[in-house]
């Protein structure tokens, strides 16, 4: 069989309609999980998989994708509306959404996040039947060494986000680091930094802070002000204007891009290609300053990216066996389930199980458009609740999810400590997203440093030594510094 | 309306939650499986399997949750301080539980006797493999060249004193072999580097590289067992290599905390010794190439100790280095 005969095999399974049911399911599912804080992608995959177990192979594994993907999109809306990212990879959409949300524009994030989404999952999914195998070998040379300069690529590069400030940028990485080295070592288990709290051996979670930090110093910072009208969403303010749809198009090519490439890496998460993304784009910006005050592109870039990787993270999955996230473990764990082994001989054993779940990913792409894309209107009509009403909801929303991730009250305090913590640095006007990055990297940093520097016996030119590390330490070294250099140069001018 | 319509609702649930069962009408409400690994592993497949069959012959949900950290810790210290009421219950790994108790380091909270083993689901033997191009053809090539090499040879290991690292300690001593250990946080990132090349030799159990090996993407030199495993039965083991002493397994099942009324235990071992022994039970783990043994009651009790015995020895020996 050629390519189009594989195509045509999986448009024909993906189809039935069925498997239309099971994945229409799986995206309604999913964008509640996503929704909901606490609950993230991997997690609520995980609870689900039993209520696949009555179902076919193909039909199950269509369905936890569909939730797979529709998680990703589902925790944008939180983002957007509420300032509350449901899962890691939306993070970085509370800085520009939200703020669009408060001009009244929740409905043009929501709508260019839907149409980047499902563009970027499209263009994914397509690449991914061309080349998919090649791509996955080659990505398997990133190995300790390379994710560990990559991930400092990555901490490099959120330092000059928030752009006024470089020195509380900074401070705000190594914040966000030290709090990462709360609990077991990661490679001895032995507790670090717990002061004999038991709940902390388990670390600062990841939940509970964002959460603070974003949502419950955005609702302790607007007590501050009188109380505000109550914003009217006309109909016609859902889709972007006219001079943002050629933006946004660039946006969305780039993180599309970005996306797909960071996606067919093991081991990265969900959460770095969004921040790439939205730094490039701020990068290749007319007017950098603007974002963080509700622009467009600082939505569309990271959503797209998000969903772009989301898809192109089935790669490594599909063809070598290898899950590249948690969530794609699950689905991993999912296939086993079902009698199903992930890597190159399910292409030739089950080539109806392959190629139906890659056209099944296109089929899902479409319908979360078309589930999303109504949905915004009435998303964006929560926003016309006045904010008397609206923060109290906000709150709950935030202790339940904090509370329900470990069923663990001391995460609510951590939430309320954080909260606090947020609305300080909101004050200084210090940016909140390095801490939060780091927080997540901070783990990922040490084990792949450590674990490089058993590789090495101990020898630290092992990063340096291997190319692809030893280009990317470099990247991060002129990031770090340009800046500086710019500031020397813009005072020897002045001279 | 809504919200007072919710409030009722939690409201109704803590009392029905509340009301403390007694062991005739045990189960009354759903029971807690934790497992204290990430949601995909080996572990949490076989929970996830178990459970879904035995909730169906209970009558009750046995909800499966991951209390992941520090190697298994987490999840440990927590079901070590639960109410011994049966209606939470936990996964348990031999001999990675007894290493985090015995190793002061990891300063465990809980000690063998908090927790109280109910039954065994799997017997996963460690075994040694290689990638298909590597140079050591068996088991006697890697021996001979990692003694003329000693520290240079990098070994993946899925984690800090559990069956793998044990497997290669007893390994290397019968040997006499030193190799470079590289510690991974769990399997799917320790098969990533030996495909990657990043290391060439890797130290995991059957259920973690038997896709791999299926797809032809691995070597195996060898399993550290007394008989040969049925997924692979053209590998030789350790005994007929000539190293009988090197026998190593990571060994699941399901475990409560101290104390559970004799009663209540009598159901649960009955209740997962019946779903264990099913044909749905069966087929979907050896779906996922994991090696079933059901150990109950006393055998399985006699089994945890015996590994605290293996753990004792092989964290006394790092510890002495």
């Amino acid at each position: 069989m050629d390519a189009l005969q594989y195509w045509i095999l999986g448009f024909s399974v993906a189809t039935l309609p069925l498997n239309l049911l099971y994945a229409f399911i799986g995206c309604v599912l999913g964008t509640l999980i996503g929704v909901l804080p606490g609950l993230g992608p991997a997690a609520g995959t995980a609870i689900l998989i039993p209520i696949t177990f009555g179902l076919d192979p193909l039909g199950g594994i269509i369905m936890l994708a569909a939730i797979y993907y529709g998680a990703m999109y589902g925790g944008t809306i939180t983002s957007v509306l509420v300032n509350v990212p449901g899962e890691a990879a939306s993070v970085i959409t509370c800085l520009d959404g939200y703020q669009m949300a408060k001009q009244g524009r929740g409905g043009p994030a929501l709508g260019i996040a839907a149409i980047g989404s499902f563009i970027g999952g499209t263009f994914a999914t397509l690449a991914l039947m061309v080349v998919s195998l090649p791509l996955a070998t080659f990505a398997l040379r990133f190995g300790p060494p390379e994710v560990f300069a990559l991930l400092v690529v990555g901490l490099s590069l959120v330092t000059g986000l928030s752009g006024r400030s470089m020195l509380a940028a900074l401070i705000m990485t190594f914040f966000g680091l030290m709090l990462s080295m709360i609990g077991m070592d990661p490679v001895r288990g032995a507790p670090r930094f717990t002061f004999g709290v038991p709940p902390l051996y388990d670390g600062v979670g990841f939940i509970p802070v964002v959460m603070g930090l974003f949502g419950v110093g955005e609702i302790l910072l607007s007590m501050e002000k009188p109380v505000l009208e109550v914003i009217k969403t006309k109909f016609t303010d859902l889709l972007p204007k006219r001079k943002e749809w050629g933006v946004s198009a660039g946006a969305i090519g780039r993180g599309t891009v970005i996306g797909f490439f960071l996606g067919l890496i093991p081991g990265i998460g969900a959460i770095i290609p969004t921040f790439l993304a939205y730094v490039v784009e701020k990068k290749v910006s007319k007017h950098p300053e603007k974002f963080g005050t509700g622009i467009i592109e600082g939505v569309a870039s990271p959503e797209t990216a998000n969903n772009s990787y989301a898809n192109a993270a089935m790669v490594p999955l599909l063809s070598l066996g290898i899950p590249g996230s948690p969530t794609l473990a699950v689905l991993m764990g999912a296939f086993i389930i079902h009698g199903l082994t992930p890597g190159p001989f399910l292409f030739k054993e089950r080539p109806d199980v392959v190629w139906g779940l890659i056209a099944s990913l296109y089929v899902g792409n479409v319908m979360l458009l078309i589930l999303n894309l109504p949905l915004v209107g009435l998303w964006a009509k929560l926003l016309e609740i006045r904010y008397q009403f609206l923060y109290p909801g906000i709150l709950l929303f935030c202790i339940l999810g904090a509370y329900s991730m470990n069923q663990s009250v001391f995460d609510v305090g951590v939430m309320i400590g954080f909260g606090v913590l947020g609305y300080i640095f909101r004050k200084l006007d210090w940016p909140l997203a390095p801490t939060i990055l780091a927080l997540i990297l901070g783990p990922m940093m040490e084990r792949a440093l450590r674990t490089s520097l058993e590789m090495s016996a101990g020898d630290i030119t092992i990063l340096f030594t291997r190319p692809i590390s030893a280009v990317l330490l470099a990247v991060a070294a002129i990031v770090l510094i340009s800046p500086a250099i710019r500031l020397l140069g813009k005072r020897a001018g002045k001279d | 309306m809504k919200r007072r319509i919710i409030i009722s609702l939690i409201a109704g649930l803590t009392m029905a939650f509340g009301v403390s069962a007694l062991a005739q009408d045990y189960p009354t409400k759903p029971i807690t499986l934790q497992v204290p690994y990430p949601a995909g592993g080996s572990t949490d497949v076989g929970a996830r399997i178990v459970a879904a069959i035995a909730e169906k012959d209970l009558g009750k949900p046995i909800v499966v949750v991951n209390k992941a950290g520090a190697g298994g810790q987490v999840g440990w210290t927590e079901l070590a301080r639960q109410k011994p009421d049966g209606y939470y219950l936990g996964y348990i790994n031999l001999p990675h539980l007894p290493a985090a108790i015995l190793d002061p380091e990891r300063k465990a909270t809980f000690k063998g006797e908090d927790i109280v083993p109910i039954i065994s689901q799997a017997l996963d033997p460690t075994t040694i493999s290689v990638r298909p191009d590597s140079p050591w053809a068996t088991l006697k090539d890697l021996i001979e060249d990692a003694k003329k090499r000693p520290g240079q040879i990098a070994a993946g290991i899925v984690g800090y004193l559990q069956d793998d690292e044990i497997g290669y300690l007893q390994m290397a001593e019968a040997a006499g072999f030193q190799m470079r250990l590289v510690y991974f946080d769990g399997a799917a990132p320790a098969i990533t580097a030996l495909l990657g090349k990043h290391v060439d030799v890797l130290f995991c159990t059957v259920a973690d590289n038997f896709a791999q090996w299926k797809a032809g993407r691995m070597r195996m030199l060898t399993i550290m067992d007394k008989e040969r495993s049925k997924f692979y039965p053209d590998l030789p083991t350790t005994a007929e290599l000539g190293f009988p002493t090197v026998i190593s397994a990571s060994t699941r099942g399901i475990a409560g905390p101290k104390g559970i009324p004799e009663p209540i235990m009598k159901k649960l071992q009955d209740l997962f010794k019946k779903t264990m022994m099913t044909k749905d039970h069966m087929d979907k783990l050896e779906g996922a190439a994991h090696p079933v043994k059901i150990m109950v009651g006393e055998e399985f009790v006699k089994y945890y100790w015996d590994s605290f015995k293996v753990a004792q020895k092989w964290v006394d020996y790092v510890r002495k280095k």
